[in-house]
């Protein structure tokens, strides 16, 4: 189930064409259905997403964590909240637990912590 | 802009005698037993499917209004950003509010989300600010926690004990000896006597917000009972 993206792309994309920090417009650039984590905030430097969970983040995003959108979509018997840990295989504590929609440009207590992230029905 | 700081300040007086009252009176955190109006059902399980049975219903219609799907994937790179700015929004992000762990949560007004709680909740601002801070009230004791002086003596013994002799600490503990150390070391009898402390303090600070959570969330079931049955497409739709 896990899926994995690297995506550098759209990020070059937003500063050659000038479009709007992600700060002054939209939803983040976080696919539909996915959970999103950037290593800088206000969704910024590079991104990582997950359809799926993820008990173990790829080290170049564990512990570099900076901002956070869930795009999951809701539906019946769907997962839909993603919660997210300070350690590997949901462990250590959660750091911050997101409803679809939801996207977190920093946050002083949670950067550079998660480890690991699963869906789940609510928080 | 909501600020859940300055409400900390303010309750921070009532702190004791609320969570004593909250204690004896042996509330949980959302209430799911409270009775149901007709057709709403009991249990918290099927309440929470029951929203978002009708969240998804009013997202696809809306969807659906604006000539869009969820059905086909892969999208063109041209057809996610459509979809994704009709789902959670675009332009400013209207809602927003900061947690005592630190975390600033954000979303947008707009888009068919939006819209569908718009619906359901009644008052959209209200309903993110409760969600926001009774969905993370376990996160907020576990960063309560964390910061008392008997986590950290338990933590730093914890890390003794996973270290080897004449080695640097571990990044990644064997699961074993990390669970065997959490056990000798002292850190899960202090972390499950914490926790439930740290839980009861923050359900006194958050009062206002549970209550606001459980009574939107109580109109929401009743709107969700209501909501017309989805034979027939809504006037003004298109099926796409």
């Amino acid at each position: 189930m896990k899926r994995l993206l690297v995506t550098t792309a759209a990020a070059l994309f937003a500063a050659t064409a000038g479009l709007a920090l992600a700060t002054s417009a939209g939803a983040a650039e976080c696919p539909s259905g996915e959970f999103c984590v950037w290593q800088d905030s206000d969704f910024g430097g590079q991104r990582a997403n997950w359809s799926g969970d993820d008990g173990w983040w790829e080290s170049w995003i564990s512990d570099t964590d900076s901002s956070w959108a869930n795009h999951g979509i809701s539906g019946p018997g769907i997962k839909d909240h993603v919660k997210v840990y300070e350690s590997a295989w949901q462990g250590g504590g959660m750091t911050i637990c997101l409803a679809p929609g939801q996207e977190v440009g920093y946050n002083g207590a949670a950067n550079d912590r998660g480890d690991s992230h699963i869906w789940s029905m609510g928080c | 802009m909501f600020r859940t700081t300055s409400r900390t300040r303010r309750t921070r007086r009532a702190l004791v005698t609320a969570a004593a009252a909250l204690l004896l009176s042996g509330c949980t955190a959302v209430g799911p037993d409270a009775p149901a109006a007709p057709g709403v059902p009991s249990g918290k399980a099927a309440q929470d499917a029951l929203l978002k049975a009708a969240e998804h219903r009013l997202v696809v219609d809306c969807l659906s209004g604006r000539g869009l799907s969820l059905t086909s994937r892969p999208r063109a790179p041209d057809e996610e950003r459509k979809l994704r700015a009709a789902l959670f929004g675009a332009g400013p992000r209207e809602l927003s509010v900061t947690l005592a762990t630190g975390a600033t949560v954000t979303a947008h007004e707009d888009g068919c989300v939006a819209g569908a709680r718009q619906r359901l909740y009644g008052d959209q601002r209200r309903w993110f600010r409760a969600q926001v801070v009774v969905d993370n009230l376990r996160a907020e004791a576990q960063a309560r926690m964390r910061a008392d002086p008997a986590h950290r003596a338990a933590l730093a013994r914890w890390t003794r004990c996973v270290t080897p002799p004449d080695s640097p600490r571990p990044d990644r503990p064997d699961p074993a000896v990390a669970t065997r150390c959490s056990r000798e070391s002292g850190l899960d009898e202090v972390r499950e006597r914490l926790e439930a402390a740290e839980l009861a303090t923050v359900r006194a600070l958050r009062r206002d917000e549970l209550t606001t959570y459980r009574q939107l969330r109580d109109r929401a079931l009743r709107q969700a009972v209501e909501l017309p049955a989805p034979t027939h497409p809504q006037k003004g739709t298109t099926l796409s």
